[in-house]
């Protein structure tokens, strides 16, 4: 489709975007050495090799309960992101409401919208209310976070289906749920299952909504990797750190595999 | 049209007349659109506003919030050298971040959507996955290469080549929040612009070329120009993003480089000063809002005037 990169440009863009990749995967190749170096220090170099660190991971109670728990409201969050962003994702794309052009500004706000102050806002609405029942407040937070997600990429799925299957079904007299379930799900279901795990993540990743609404003994992964860090260097960070990056690589391998990265993203 | 008719009639024959039919459908597009718009408003539109409106109001000794309406802590915010610095400090990082990102992002962007598919695809692997990443994870990972002395990994490195004598103190200063921000927003900036650059006929830059346009002249003529919404949106999106972020200012920028958004950390869970808090908040979405409009404003404008050449 495009031109290719040729002679001069490509002499320069490849070299420039090889060391932006090394940016990128710097970071995370540093936590990973760092996870199985046998020194209790965040020393360079890394010393030696072992996994025990991994193993402290895997059966500190702590870790297990924010990851159960992280788990738990990333799923309800989704859900809840789906049940509310999917119908909107619907108008917008095939209803068209007048004004459907606000519609979609005001649905996108939460991404522009600092989360952090939309996380102030809630802890403000919620000390009001007197409701004080953390995973609750924290599911409210995190819909509020993911739902955008859900209806672009639905959005942008409905908008690449081709419409005259649906209205061929129609004509050939399948009601509204057969036709949606039999031929326009069928054509949004790749990028909307992408999409939908990308909103799993945003949820399962959040500090800046939690920071304000999660207590003591509702702690998600993100706040405490966080507050480990802010307290003494054990090489337990770097192996929970590890463990989180792999998990959420094979996550992106599937989004990739489902509907393309660019797609999945709907940016 | 004549379908959904069809389909109509048969399931409701008496109260969906034909004069009905086009206002039935965009009942079902403002019924599908209801329950998202009530939930917003509950949890973000009428929250965010009542903020906005604490940030006028008084704190009296048992933490209620009440009349007199005051600007005060506007005056104090904007009055005091050390806060002033704190909105200053936010915007040279947002704006310094979303200028490397453009630089960074431009290329890889480029590469992303005209190399080889193997190559793309890989470029877009490494670009978007780290964005599943948990920001606090990315953000130690930045501390761990920054921290100072000479164990940090880029002191050891730089120590070991012989190219510094003395550790290098990189942590907790603004270098190292733009640093950790560029890494946590640059897929922000590339996406964009990478859907910008795949929507440019070819043809045009075949054009330029066959008609004896040198690459560059190429690029700087007809490439760029044609990508220059993706730019907007990726430099707005990096903007703000940046301006708004707590884990990244909090952990690399330490007390050297406080942001908007550790301050109104600070002011609510360390001073309790709730109105003080609200009005930075109102600050920082002002800030975060302007940018948005302008930019939405200054593409509303490049569209038109696309339009018109």
């Amino acid at each position: 489709m495009s031109q290719r990169l040729t002679g001069g440009m490509a002499w320069l863009l490849y070299p420039v975007t090889a060391a932006a990749m090394l940016f990128v995967l710097a970071p995370l190749a540093v936590v990973m050495a760092m996870s199985v170096s046998t020194s209790a220090f965040a020393t360079f170099p890394p010393r030696g090799f072992t996994l025990s660190w991994y193993a402290g991971v895997l059966a500190d109670p702590d870790f297990l309960a924010s990851l159960w728990f992280s788990t738990a409201l990333a799923a309800a969050a989704t859900a809840g992101a789906l049940l509310l962003g999917v119908p909107a994702a619907f108008a917008l794309a095939r209803h068209a409401p007048p004004g459907a052009q606000g519609l979609r500004l005001v649905l996108l706000s939460p991404l522009i919208f600092p989360v952090l102050v939309v996380g102030v806002a809630l802890l403000r609405l919620f000390s009001d209310w007197n409701w004080s029942y953390a995973p609750v407040n924290l599911f409210i937070g995190h819909v509020l976070v993911t739902t955008p997600y859900v209806v672009r990429t639905v959005t942008a799925s409905l908008l690449l289906a081709d419409t005259t299957l649906e209205d061929a079904a129609r004509t050939l007299g399948a009601g509204r749920w057969r036709v949606f379930r039999r031929v326009t799900l069928p054509q949004i279901a790749p990028g909307a299952a992408a999409g939908t795990l990308f909103a799993f993540m945003v949820s399962f990743d959040n500090y800046p909504i939690s920071m304000w609404l999660a207590d003591a003994r509702n702690v998600p992964v993100p706040m405490l990797i966080y507050r480990q860090i802010a307290s003494v260097f054990t090489p337990a960070v770097p192996a929970a750190s590890t463990l989180l990056i792999v998990f959420a690589f094979a996550v992106v391998l599937i989004m990739e595999r489902l509907a393309g990265l660019r797609r999945a993203m709907a940016l | 049209m004549t379908a959904t008719t069809a389909d109509a009639t048969t399931f409701r024959p008496p109260r969906t007349g034909s004069i009905q039919r086009p206002s039935a459908r965009v009942l079902m597009g403002l019924a599908l659109g209801l329950p998202v718009a009530v939930f917003l408003a509950a949890f973000l539109f009428v929250p965010a506003f009542s903020l906005t409106i604490d940030g006028f109001l008084t704190q009296d000794q048992q933490g209620h919030l009440r009349a007199p309406v005051t600007l005060a802590h506007y005056a104090h915010f904007f009055g005091t050298a050390l806060y002033s610095h704190v909105l200053f400090v936010t915007l040279r990082v947002s704006l310094l971040t979303a200028l490397f990102a453009a630089v960074l992002g431009y290329p890889v962007a480029l590469v992303m959507v005209r190399s080889h598919p193997a190559a793309a695809r890989a470029v877009a692997f490494i670009t978007i996955a780290p964005l599943v990443v948990s920001v606090v994870v990315r953000t130690y990972g930045w501390q761990l290469i920054l921290a100072n002395g000479p164990t940090g990994l880029l002191n050891w490195v730089l120590l070991s080549a012989g190219l510094i004598d003395t550790p290098l103190r990189l942590l907790y200063s603004e270098t190292a929040v733009v640093i950790g921000s560029l890494h946590v927003f640059l897929p922000m900036m590339v996406l964009p612009l990478a859907s910008a650059l795949a929507k440019i006929d070819p043809h045009l830059e075949e054009a330029a070329s066959t008609l004896g346009m040198p690459a560059w002249r190429v690029f700087t003529r007809v490439t760029l120009p044609l990508s220059l919404t993706g730019l907007a949106a990726g430099f707005t999106l990096v903007f703000s993003l940046t301006a708004g972020s707590f884990v990244t200012p909090a952990i690399l920028g330490g007390t050297n480089a406080q942001t908007l958004g550790v301050l109104i950390d600070q002011q609510i869970t360390a001073v309790y000063d709730w109105p003080f808090g609200a009005t930075i908040a109102t600050v920082l979405v002002v800030i975060v809002v302007g940018v948005n409009l302008l930019s939405m404003r200054l593409l509303g404008e490049g569209r038109r005037f696309g339009m018109a050449a």
